[in-house]
């Protein structure tokens, strides 16, 4: 470049800087703007969209009720071979932590499941955290879930932290999730 | 949002997907005019190749050590394949020194590497606005104008498809049969394109709900960019300035 070109070049860059100083100052925004705590979707720092569903035991659980503890929505079915790879590491990490408060929801897809194999399943993998029935995948529709397994880690105070599409999940990313979760 | 394409029995996550034929599309454009700025498409190729390599086994390496009792109560973790035991940053910092490695090896000249690899990272900048729709992340603030899209409870900005236009226009413009890009000295192709990317984020990190805030109410993506805009024009300045020497040899 010559001479003039050079010195174009550094009063430009001088114009550019400066409206881009500019834009920043233009652009902020206060502290709490751009959080979506309180609007309810399914996504990462939202607020988790409300359920209430009957469990296999018959009990009803309205996640709202819950709010305090943290905990995972996940959602599976009995056929689907990663929720069943994930399940005896959700079993662990749930005895190993739910003295802290810390809970599992596992949401069945029982509008394309059936009560009975969820029962057996139960069974066989010793599960001892609630199982909530979605018998009209009502839940899996809310939360926008268009894949299996996929788990919604919800803070104490409601919020998702994250979303985990498909599976598995291994033990040590389970374990560090829900540790990130209690020491919040 | 389109986060799971199913083919048939097969559902593909999108992201992943997108990434991987933008790297392959990346790196054919790339090899484009990589002879002719003096590199073969063979040390290009393993250039990319060791970078990505290393990328991710770095990734899985740093998060292990961050947390290695977890991961030595269950060792069989480490070789798991999901992508959330990866951090990210030390990733990145691992693929750069190994890249630095090899290009060593190779006695590849900085600026002259980086700007074979530029038509490779403008390509990468579109994956970015196209995994970003495909997800629905970096979403916009809610707004009134007619374009406004309804995502995430709200109706907000379509910043995905901003993102996806703006680094559409710079591949456009950084698109490697242009000849300019060749008479230009090394290290000018490579700056404009962060200066154009940077500028793009600077100014459209305004219009999105996710930015991390910092003290002030400021935009902590914005401040970064602003310097990387202000650190790549001072190079432009001082690479444009450096003079070319004939050199005589009289004998």
């Amino acid at each position: 470049m010559k001479e003039f070109k050079l010195k174009q070049w550094l009063i430009l860059s001088i114009i550019i800087l400066a409206l881009g100083v500019a834009w920043i100052w233009i652009s902020k925004t206060p502290a709490n703007a751009t959080a979506s705590g309180d609007i309810p979707a399914p996504r990462q720092g939202f607020l988790a969209p409300d359920f209430t569903l009957q469990t296999l035991d018959g009990e009803t659980i309205t996640l709202s009720e819950l709010r305090g503890r943290p905990l995972i929505v996940n959602i599976w079915a009995t056929w689907c071979p990663p929720c069943q790879a994930e399940m005896p590491a959700f079993e662990r990490v749930y005895s190993q932590y739910k003295d802290d408060g810390f809970l599992i929801l596992a949401v069945n897809l029982t509008n394309q499941d059936n009560p009975e194999n969820v029962s057996a399943f139960v069974d066989k993998f010793g599960l001892t955290f609630p199982i909530l029935l979605d018998t009209d995948g009502k839940v899996a529709s809310i939360y926008q879930s268009n894949a299996l397994p996929t788990s919604y880690f919800i803070d104490e105070n409601g919020i998702i932290q994250e979303v985990v599409i498909g599976g598995p999940m291994s033990e040590a990313m389970l374990r560090i999730r829900v540790e990130e979760l209690l020491n919040k | 949002m389109l986060p799971i394409i199913q083919i048939g029995p097969l559902a593909i996550q999108t992201t992943g997907l997108i990434i991987l034929l933008s790297i392959w599309l990346g790196i054919s454009l790339a090899e484009k005019s990589a002879n002719k700025r003096g590199i073969t498409t063979n040390t290009l190729d393993n250039l990319i190749l060791i970078g990505l390599a290393s990328g991710i086994i770095g990734a899985r390496l740093i998060y292990v050590i961050k947390y290695i009792d977890i991961f030595i109560a269950s060792p069989i973790s480490i070789i798991s394949l999901n992508p959330g035991l990866l951090d990210p940053f030390g990733g990145v910092v691992i693929a750069i020194i190994s890249m630095i490695i090899y290009g060593r090896k190779k006695n590849l000249q900085f600026w002259r590497t980086m700007d074979v690899l530029t038509p490779f990272f403008a390509v990468m900048g579109v994956a970015m606005g196209l995994s970003h729709l495909a997800s629905g992340a970096a979403f916009g603030m809610e707004t009134d104008v007619p374009w406004a899209i309804d995502i995430w409870g709200a109706s907000r900005h379509p910043t995905q498809i901003y993102e996806i236009i703006a680094a559409g226009i710079i591949l456009a413009i950084v698109w490697p049969s242009r000849s300019i890009w060749l008479k230009t000295k090394s290290g000018v192709y490579f700056l404009s394109f962060i200066a154009m990317s940077a500028g793009a984020r600077l100014f459209l990190e305004a219009f999105r709900a996710d930015s991390n805030i910092i003290l002030g109410g400021f935009r902590s993506a914005q401040i970064l960019a602003w310097f990387v805009l202000a650190i790549s024009f001072w190079e432009i300045f001082k690479l444009s300035k450096e003079k070319k020497w004939t050199i005589l040899r009289n004998s």
